[in-house]
């Protein structure tokens, strides 16, 4: 065993291949012990920022089971780590939206064409061209389809469904290879207030700013052929990654009810090591409001990627034709920002994911049926201008991380850090002698998304793959992004 | 966001005119003055209430926070009346947030710290 491993990376001791442990006697107030899935690499690079010690403090959560988990693009968050997984036993057991995030249902949805990369060709830079002209970029608003009222209500409860039957949006095949068909259950508008209703109402088929993104992309490798051919990819093929998630909507129900949970926390008697981790427990009436509350903006985020996707068919109609429109598919769409109530050896768990993503194997009732042989798509966009994976949940994911995988690259260096070392237009031009094209109004933005600031995802995804949680099908390379 | 003032109302105020350096576009438009109103005692969590109603104003009318002509404390929360001006925010804060966030006393006044999501 080296040297790292003996001593320990900030008390956390290498218990296998790709797994290290910290203990639950480390400190007083933990739970459960806290895991991580690395290699020695990650781990160091890991132990950089206070992501680790963000994750001894997610151990200390009132209910939690198993351990506080981390995957291997973990990184520093608000009071979780980005990265993190924490599984709660009702009815004692909290929910917790900081382990949410402020973007709920955050996720990645993926379209493939039927064309290859050659047939686009020269129109690459136009269909970019045009799905950076439909699609609003940037922390603004103003998507094209405004929805008030009643039609708002139903979107919160109904998801994307909703909006193919009254406006027409995507298809029946979309909603049906959607996590969880783009619906969570028991979302109540009631418990959502006028002030998120006030963000979000024009925001839906917006992009947003930092790391969100829309690529175009290749698929440059097939390395599960069999999974290939059941999730529809061939190599060369074309594909477009939406990366976007609930926007003004989902940041407000969580600043609501992290303040609203603050607040309780000494009736609940719960003491936490950062606020931010403010928690009440799932029976109570506080956590009951807030996941109604989540289940809405989790069905607003799954209704904006799904405005995003009929953008982007739009633009393919526009530059390729209406007959690759039709015949472009959406493959899947994952949240990597939600906590949802699953059942693992007969206990109904709340699985905290905040930048994790679910990946159930081969046989889950759970994942559509076109799905069930192989397991569920998985996609971990890589940083700019590198590789993206699509993988598939492998039954390991069941055994040791609540059904979850990694959910992409994951930072290793600060905006502020990256922006020092590269300017927007430095990083454009780099991109664009790789023959990348790039859309993006900003080029402070630009900078802050470097691929140097962060993790190797090929590193990341090797992690997953060994620890028997997800395997890889394919790797995609970027031809265009369009970033806000 | 780290802030040191000789009373708890400057720090209020402080952490105003920081949010508004942050927002400030390039257009002015016309001057409004709006009462904001946050409930809560405890003054950490009234400081991340004032900045979200800040962040809310400008992410909802676009307005820039200039200055805050009145900061008055009660046993109910905070009431204050802010001049702003109508213009084109830049949008690069979406909430204020728990994390780390801290509000104590000082030798020289008060010190807070509030990390906001960017």
């Amino acid at each position: 065993m080296s040297e790292v491993a003996q001593a320990g990376v900030h008390g956390f001791r290498q218990v296998d291949e790709v797994v290290w442990e910290l203990g639950v006697e480390a400190r007083a107030d933990m739970r459960v012990p806290a895991r991580v899935f690395a290699d020695r690499d990650l781990i160091s690079q890991i132990a950089a920022d206070r992501s680790l010690e963000q994750l001894r403090n997610v151990a200390t959560l009132p209910g939690i089971t198993g351990a506080a988990l981390a995957m291997p693009d973990i990184h520093q968050g608000y009071g979780f780590p980005v990265g993190g997984v924490a599984a709660t036993e009702p009815p004692d057991g909290v929910v917790s939206p900081g382990g949410v995030g402020y973007d709920i249902n955050c996720g990645v949805r993926l379209l493939a064409l039927p064309v290859a990369a050659r047939e686009l060709g020269s129109r690459a830079e136009a269909l970019v061209h045009e799905i950076s002209r439909r699609v609003p970029v940037g922390a603004g608003h103003g998507g094209g389809l405004q929805l008030r009222g009643p039609a708002f209500d139903r979107l919160l409860v109904q998801g994307p469904r909703i909006l193919l039957a009254e406006h027409g949006v995507g298809t029946a095949e979309d909603v049906e290879h959607t996590e969880s068909d783009g619906c969570l259950d028991g979302a109540d508008p009631a418990t959502v207030s006028e002030r998120a209703r006030a963000r979000g109402a024009d925001q839906l088929g917006t992009l947003g700013s930092g790391n969100h993104f829309l690529e175009v992309q290749r698929v440059a490798r097939i390395l599960d052929r069999s999974a290939a051919d059941v999730f529809g990819l061939r190599e060369e093929q074309v594909a477009v990654l939406i990366h976007s998630g609930s926007r003004g909507f989902g940041h407000q129900v969580c600043s609501d009810y992290v303040r609203a949970m603050d607040a309780v926390q000494a009736r609940y008697r719960i003491r936490l090591p950062d606020r931010e981790l403010a928690c009440a427990p799932l029976s109570s009436p506080e956590g009951r409001r807030y996941l109604a509350a989540m289940a809405c903006a989790a069905n607003f985020a799954w209704g904006n990627r799904a405005v995003l996707a009929h953008r982007v068919r739009e633009s393919v109609a526009r530059i390729l034709g209406a007959r690759v429109a039709d015949e472009t598919r959406q493959v899947y769409d994952v949240a990597h920002n939600v906590a949802k109530l699953e059942t693992y050896h007969g206990r109904e768990l709340c699985v905290h994911r905040k930048g994790a993503t679910r990946a159930f194997p081969a046989g889950s009732l759970e994942i559509p049926s076109a799905f069930r042989a192989v397991g569920q798509p998985v996609f971990i966009p890589g940083s700019m201008g590198t590789s993206s994976f699509v993988l598939v949940g492998r039954p390991g994911a069941m055994e040791r991380s609540f059904g979850t995988t990694c959910h992409g690259a994951g930072r290793r260096m600060s905006r502020t850090g990256a922006r020092r070392q590269v300017t927007g237009v430095e990083l454009r031009r780099q991109l664009e002698a790789q023959g990348i094209v790039v859309r993006c109004p900003s080029n402070r933005g630009l900078a802050e998304e470097a691929p140097f600031a962060y993790k190797d995802v090929e590193r990341v995804v090797a992690v997953v793959e060994r620890a028997g949680l997800a395997g890889r099908v394919a790797q995609l390379v970027p031809i265009g992004v369009v970033k806000g | 966001m780290e802030i040191e003032a000789r009373t708890e109302g400057e720090v209020f105020r402080d952490a105003l005119h920081g949010i508004g350096e942050l927002l400030a576009g390039d257009a002015a438009g016309e001057r409004i003055w709006r009462e904001v109103r946050v409930d809560g005692r405890e003054r950490a969590a009234l400081l991340v209430g004032w900045l979200d109603e800040l962040v809310y104003l400008a992410g909802t009318e676009d307005l820039v926070p200039e200055d805050a002509e009145r900061v008055d404390f009660s046993g109910r929360g905070l009431v204050a009346t802010v001049r702003c001006h109508r213009g084109s925010p830049r949008h690069l804060i979406k909430a204020a947030t728990y994390h780390r966030l801290a509000f104590e006393r000082s030798a020289q006044g008060f010190r807070a710290r509030v990390v906001l999501d960017v």
